[in-house]
C-alpha cells in the first residue's frame, strides 16, 4: 500500500473519536490497488452533456490540471495551481491555505502533499458572464490516490457561477481527498454547485473551505446522484456584517454506498443569514449521514439561521444518522433546526391515487417532488434543467454512469449499470 | 340497473365501527345530498366509496356499473369513473397541478386503451375545463394546493372533476370554508359538468350549497344509517328545525 493510503488510513480511527469525522470510515475504499497519480492522460475530449451550457470549461484529470496560466479579457486569471504557484508565489501566497483558520489532519494532508488543482481569480467589480466549469475527472484506468486542491478568490462587488463535477470515467477504484478553498470578496455574489457522479468503487472526501468578507452571499448546491463513498465537508466563515449563505444538499443513493453531509457555518458578526436545506433518498443498504452546524458567535446579534435535513428511507437497511446542531451566544437571533426521517406521506398518495394515477407512478411523483425543493435552488438554468432530468432518470432507474454522466466521454466503461430502481414492493 | 348501489355497508376505523349498515340507491342523471351532524359517517361512506385503505369494510357491498368495487384499488376505482372532491385538499409540493393533472389524464386514458394526450392537446383541454371553475393560469402552475386558499383548494377539486370527467363524484363538504362568491363558483362549476350519464353526491351541512345545486334526494346520515330520505325540501326542513327531530322520530319508533 502506497504509504500515503496508509497515513490517510490510519489518521481515521483517532479522528472518528472526534465528532466533526464521526461515522467516517472510508477503510473499505483504500485499497492496495491504489496509487499515486503519475500524469496519466487519455485521448478522450471531456465534453459537457448540459444542453445551453456555455462555460468555460477547466478540467483537472487524474490529479493533474493541464491549464497553463491565462489571464482573460476580463482580467480572470486562472490555471493550473502548480504552475500559478511558480510563476506567481507571492500573488497566491496572500489567499492560499486562509480560508482554513481551524486545521484537520486530512486537510493537512492535502496542503502537504497536493498534486495540483485550478486556481481562478475573479478581480474586483467583475461580472463573470459564462460560467466557470471545474471538472475534476478520474480516469486512469487503474486505481488512484488523489489530492486535488483548487483555490477560487472572487474579488469585491464580483459576480461568478461556478460549477464543479466530480467524475469517474472509468471503474476502476479510486480515493479522492479534495480541498477548494473560495475567498469571497466584499459584496461579491458566488453560486457554487457541485455535482458528484463517481463509480461504487471510489470515495471521496471533499472539502470546500469558504471565507466571506462582509456583505457577500453564496448560494451552494450539492447533488450527489452516485459513489462509494462521498463526504462533502463544508465549512463556511462569515467574517463580516451582512452576509447571506444558502447552502444545499440532495443525495440519493443505493446498494452499499455512503454518503456524508458535514457543514459548519460560523456566524461571527451581525446581521447575517444562512438557511441550509439538506434532502435524501436512500435506498437498499446505503447509509448517510448529515452532520449540521451552525455557531452564532456573541455579538453575532440579528442572525437568522434555519438548518433542515428531510430524509426519505425506501428499505428497513437503509440508515440515516441526522444531527442538525444549532450552538448560539446572544439572544438576538432567529434560528431554527430540524430533521425528519420517514417514508412517503400516506395522505398524499391516496389523494394521487385517487385521481387515477398507479401507486408506483404516485410514488415516483412523490420522490421527485421531495428532490425537487433543493433543486429549485439552482438558480442558473441550464444546470438546473439537467438536474432536473437526471434525478428524474436517477429515480426511474435510467441514469447509467456512463450514458449519462454530466460529462460525457462517450466511451463506454465495461462496468456494472447503475440502477436506481424504485420497487413499491420496499416501501 | 342504479349506477350505484351500497347494501348494507359497514366499515370501521381500527375497532370502531362508524358506518352500521348503510343502503343507498344512485341512478345515473341524479343528484343526492347527505346531510347529518358531525362525525356520524359522511366522510366515511365517502372514503369507502373512493377506496381508502384508512377503513375496514367488514359488512356489506358496493355495486358500481355492476360491479363490486370494495376489491379494487383506489387508482383503479378512479379509472372507472369515481372522483372524491376532499373535504381536505392534501398539499402536495413540488408537484404543479399541471404535471398532476397531466399524469392522472394519462394514466386514465391508459387504462381504458387510449393514446396519451400530446402536450398541445392537454394544454387545450386544461384552457377548456379552467373556465369552468374561473382558475387563473397563474394558480394551474403552482404545486397542488401548496398555500392556496380555502376558495382555492375546493376551485381546484372541481376543476380537477372537470378535467377527468367521472361518471360518479363524491364531493365531500365542498362548500366549508367558501365565501360567497367561491361557493357561487364551486356550485356553478358543479352544475355545468351535470350529465344525464353522471350522478353527484354531495355531502354537505348547508342548505345554502343546495340552493345552487339542486338535489333530486336528501339523505339524512345518522349514526351510521341512512335514516331519513326525501325531496329537496327536505333541506330546508332541516336547516329550519336542526337534526333533533329526526332523533326524537326515530327514538319514539323504537
Amino acid at each position: 500500500m502506497e504509504k500515503i493510503v496508509k497515513d490517510f488510513r490510519d489518521l481515521q480511527p483517532r479522528l472518528r473519536k472526534n465528532e466533526v469525522w464521526r461515522n467516517v470510515d472510508f477503510s473499505a475504499l483504500l485499497t492496495d490497488e491504489l496509487r499515486l497519480p503519475q500524469g496519466e492522460r487519455q485521448t478522450a475530449e471531456y465534453r459537457c452533456n448540459i444542453p445551453n451550457l456555455d462555460a468555460l470549461r477547466l478540467v483537472v484529470e487524474n490529479g493533474l490540471c493541464h491549464e497553463g496560466l491565462t489571464v482573460d479579457s476580463q482580467g480572470i486569471v486562472y490555471g493550473s495551481l502548480r504552475d500559478i504557484s511558480g510563476k506567481r508565489a507571492d500573488f497566491v501566497r496572500q489567499y492560499f491555505g486562509l480560508c482554513t483558520p481551524q486545521q484537520n489532519p486530512y486537510l493537512q494532508l492535502n496542503t502537504e502533499n497536493y498534486t495540483d488543482g485550478l486556481f481562478i481569480y475573479v478581480p474586483d467589480g467583475v461580472q463573470v458572464e459564462r460560467p466557470v466549469q471545474l471538472q475534476s475527472v478520474v480516469n486512469a484506468g487503474h486505481g488512484l490516490f488523489l489530492q486535488v486542491r483548487n483555490l477560487v478568490v472572487v474579488g469585491r462587488n464580483s459576480r461568478v457561477t461556478l460549477i464543479h463535477c466530480d467524475d469517474s470515467y472509468d471503474n476502476a477504484p479510486a480515493f479522492a481527498n479534495n480541498v477548494t478553498e473560495m475567498h469571497v470578496g466584499r459584496d461579491a455574489y458566488v453560486q457554487y454547485y457541485k455535482m458528484q457522479n463517481l463509480n461504487n468503487q471510489t470515495g471521496l472526501l471533499n472539502h470546500t473551505y469558504a471565507l466571506m468578507d462582509t456583505g457577500s452571499a453564496l448560494r451552494s448546491v450539492a447533488v450527489t446522484l452516485n459513489g462509494g463513498h462521498i463526504r462533502n465537508h463544508t465549512e463556511i466563515r462569515m467574517m463580516g456584517e451582512h452576509c447571506d449563505v444558502q447552502a444545499h444538499g440532495l443525495f440519493l443513493n443505493d446498494q452499499e454506498q455512503q454518503v456524508d453531509n458535514y457543514i459548519f457555518v460560523d456566524h461571527a458578526y451581525p446581521n447575517c443569514h444562512s438557511r441550509e436545506l439538506f434532502k435524501g433518498i436512500l435506498d437498499d443498504s446505503a447509509r448517510g449521514t448529515f452532520n449540521g452546524h451552525v455557531l452564532v458567535r456573541d455579538g453575532a446579534v440579528k442572525t437568522e439561521a434555519y438548518q433542515s435535513n428531510n430524509n426519505i428511507l425506501l428499505t428497513d437497511k437503509a440508515i440515516i444518522n441526522t444531527k442538525p446542531f444549532l450552538e448560539i451566544y446572544n439572544d438576538d437571533v432567529k434560528c431554527s433546526h430540524g430533521s425528519t426521517i420517514g417514508q412517503l406521506d400516506e395522505q398524499a398518495l391516496f389523494y394521487i391515487r385517487s385521481r387515477g394515477v398507479s401507486e408506483r407512478t404516485a410514488q415516483t411523483l412523490l420522490l421527485y417532488a421531495f428532490c425537487d425543493e433543493v433543486l429549485q435552488q439552482i438558480e442558473f438554468e441550464p444546470l438546473r434543467d439537467t438536474l432536473v432530468d437526471m434525478v428524474k432518470k436517477r429515480l426511474h432507474g435510467e441514469l447509467t454512469l456512463c450514458a449519462d454522466c454530466a460529462l460525457h466521454c462517450g466511451t463506454p466503461c465495461n462496468g456494472p449499470e447503475v440502477n436506481f430502481y424504485i420497487d413499491p414492493a420496499k416501501l | 340497473m342504479a349506477l350505484l348501489s351500497i347494501r348494507n355497508l359497514h366499515a370501521s376505523i381500527g375497532e370502531r365501527e362508524i358506518l352500521k349498515g348503510v343502503n343507498l340507491e344512485i341512478n345515473a342523471g341524479e343528484v343526492h345530498s347527505i346531510m347529518g351532524p358531525n362525525g356520524n359517517g359522511k366522510s366515511t361512506l365517502a372514503g369507502v366509496i373512493a377506496g381508502n385503505s384508512k377503513y375496514t369494510v367488514t359488512e356489506g357491498e358496493v355495486i358500481y356499473k355492476g360491479k363490486n368495487i370494495l376489491d379494487m384499488p383506489v387508482d383503479v376505482r378512479a379509472c372507472e369513473g369515481i372522483f372524491l372532491g376532499f373535504q381536505y385538499p392534501v398539499e402536495i409540493p413540488g408537484v404543479s397541478i399541471t404535471n398532476f393533472m397531466r399524469t392522472a389524464v394519462n394514466e386514465q386514458r391508459k387504462y381504458r386503451g387510449l393514446d396519451p394526450l400530446s402536450g398541445s392537446e392537454f394544454l387545450k383541454l386544461m384552457e377548456e375545463k379552467k373556465k369552468v371553475v374561473e382558475m387563473t393560469t397563474k394558480l394551474a402552475n403552482r404545486s397542488v394546493n401548496e398555500g392556496f386558499s380555502g376558495g382555492e383548494k375546493k376551485k381546484n377539486e372541481i376543476f380537477q372533476m372537470a378535467m377527468l370527467d367521472p361518471t360518479l363524484a363524491i364531493l365531500d363538504e365542498t362548500d366549508s370554508g367558501l365565501d360567497i362568491d367561491a361557493l357561487r363558483i364551486v356550485a356553478s362549476g358543479v352544475n355545468k359538468l351535470r350529465r344525464p350519464d353522471n350522478a353527484t353526491v354531495v355531502i354537505t351541512h348547508y342548505q345554502r350549497l343546495l340552493d345552487y345545486i339542486v338535489p333530486d334526494f336528501v339523505h339524512v346520515l345518522y349514526e351510521g344509517r341512512i335514516v331519513k330520505t326525501g325531496p329537496k325540501e327536505l333541506a330546508l326542513e332541516l336547516e329550519q328545525k336542526g337534526y333533533e327531530w329526526i332523533k326524537e322520530e326515530l327514538e319514539s319508533g323504537k
